[in-house]
């Protein structure tokens, strides 16, 4: 509980601090919210034009992109740390001082780094969510509430989870690895739509390795009703859990490597 | 020549970085990967008038070039934030012609590292999946000097971004948003043949749709080989318009520049 007070008040003077600059602050929230518009325009036009997608209407497309794009955004919000900022920890030697601290390194890479323009991407993705959820007709019940957050909530560990490779290979390669924004951007562009439109191998890498299916589209599937392969309903509250799953393990790892660390000395 | 020169530097240069571009074409091309399959599975419910093997093509020639639309001076930009810029005035040459230089450099050389080995593999992909020749020859050959006049016309925007960031000192807001307006426009994000017809009609005569949705339509047949001369004048016109426009913004700013000393 202690660690969780320490993260929100580090959020809560971060957040201070990108407020000092108002016009910069506001031009970039703006220019967030024109990106991921235009993200949405691009999922219109194509309902405009093809008007559904093998068994997906536009309406459930609507709803995947929201659900994608409220977990995405709400990760880089809260753990830009890890999501961007771990690489030049590494470079200017930053993260040098978090080892002499008393607490855990990865609650002080959490605690180091906020992203709060994301705020407007997280609007577009809710107003997204409510589109869709209104032409799909959704009948909203109170365990299709609590499936949504647990779908949304496990994504974000997932997402977490996922740029944390990129954070390990940083420890050992100092550099930035681009190769890694395969599976986590990549997997945004792939997993705003719902995975059973695509070939296996990328349906094998998307629900097995990067289980963006598992945390997503399983469950929102089932909101809809529409069960993904016609799966039964208890999957839809367990499948999502595996976001925690590939946390845990990356989050082990990350403490392995961290064991190899050497300063660059900078 | 010095801004030949000046060009043939920066191209030795952007050779260098060949491990960040093994990481580049890896990355783009599971993107492409992930695109053709969204589009193919679109057209498997509803096909539409463009062929889908020209929408995978559009799709593969975009990320090959993706790289030359998004590479900007981080050099410049710095000098800019620090006021080194003002070293640049003592040079005798032409401030502008000098960085339109090293720019055209670096995206042309940036781009070609990225595409040839692209295009190579896609073309290895199945038919409907990948690249395949168009199917005159001509179509090719239109293409390139259009692809060339693309090039001239993202390097005259990308120094219009630059003038704006001589303004703002911060890059980000204002050059995050010329691009997004970019790759909205000109068919990264979605290509331009899909777009409603409407909109079609208008977007085409944009700056944007002449970088590569103009050389890309010609490669796949979509402007008639026999249409290439009125494509070229359309690209010709708006690459004296965005550079006047740059130079004149860039003097402006010339004539503002303050240095502080120290």
């Amino acid at each position: 509980m202690n660690t969780l007070r320490l993260y929100f008040k580090s959020i809560g003077m971060l957040l201070k601090s990108h407020l000092q600059y108002p016009s910069s602050f506001i031009m970039q929230t703006l220019a967030q919210l024109v990106m991921e518009g235009s993200e949405m325009m691009v999922v219109i036009l194509i309902v405009d034009r093809f008007e559904r997608l093998k068994g997906w209407s536009g309406g459930n497309l609507y709803f995947f992109f929201g659900v994608m794009s409220v977990s995405f955004y709400l990760t880089e919000l809260f753990g830009r740390g890890i999501t961007g900022d771990f690489p030049m920890m590494v470079r200017t030697g930053r993260l040098d001082t978090f080892l002499v601290r008393p607490r855990g390194v990865l609650t002080q890479v959490l605690c180091a780094g906020t992203d709060p323009r994301r705020i407007t991407c997280i609007a577009v993705g809710i107003v997204s969510l409510i589109i869709g959820s209104g032409i799909s007709g959704i009948s909203w019940s109170f365990a299709k509430v609590l499936v949504l957050a647990e779908s949304i909530s496990m994504s974000c560990l997932l997402i977490l989870g996922l740029f944390m490779i990129e954070a390990i290979f940083s420890i050992f390669s100092v550099k930035s690895v681009e190769l890694v924004n395969a599976i986590t951007y990549g997997g945004r562009s792939a997993c705003q739509y719902p995975i059973d439109i695509y070939p296996l191998p990328l349906r094998a890498l998307f629900t097995v390795i990067a289980p963006f299916a598992l945390t997503m589209h399983v469950p929102a599937a089932w909101i809809m009703d529409k069960p993904l392969y016609g799966w039964p309903a208890w999957t839809a509250f367990v499948t999502p859990l595996s976001g925690a799953v590939v946390f845990v393990v990356m989050s082990v790892f990350f403490h392995l490597a961290m064991r190899h660390y050497r300063s660059t000395g900078s | 020549m010095s801004y030949f020169t000046v060009f043939k530097m920066r191209l030795r240069m952007e050779l260098q970085y060949r491990g960040a571009m093994i990481g580049g074409i890896l990355c783009q091309m599971f993107f492409g990967l992930i695109l053709v399959a969204l589009y193919r599975a679109l057209y498997a419910g509803k096909p539409q008038s463009v062929p889908i093997e020209n929408v995978a093509i559009y799709v593969w020639l975009q990320q090959a070039f993706f790289r030359m639309m998004l590479a900007s001076d981080s050099e410049l930009v710095d000098k800019i934030r620090s006021g080194d810029i003002s070293y640049d005035l003592c040079r005798p040459v032409n401030m502008y012609g000098f960085y339109y230089a090293r720019i055209m450099a670096q995206k042309l050389m940036g781009s070609l590292m990225r595409a040839v080995p692209m295009l190579v593999m896609a073309f290895v992909l199945p038919r409907g999946w990948g690249v395949s020749l168009p199917e005159s020859g001509l179509g090719l050959l239109a293409a390139v000097p259009a692809l060339f006049l693309g090039l001239l016309c993202v390097c005259a925007l990308e120094n219009i971004t630059v003038a704006f960031t001589m303004i703002t000192l911060d890059p980000r807001g204002m050059q995050g948003l010329l691009n997004l307006l970019m790759l909205t426009l000109s068919g990264n994000l979605l290509p331009l043949t899909l777009f409603p017809e409407s909109w079609q009609k208008i977007i085409t005569f944009f700056p944007y749709a002449q970088l590569l949705d103009a050389p890309i339509r010609l490669y796949t047949g979509e402007y008639a080989p026999g249409d290439a001369f009125r494509v070229y004048v359309l690209q010709s016109f708006w690459v004296v318009v965005l550079i006047g426009l740059g130079v004149s913004m860039w003097n402006a700013n010339r004539k503002r520049m303050i240095v502080q000393g120290g």
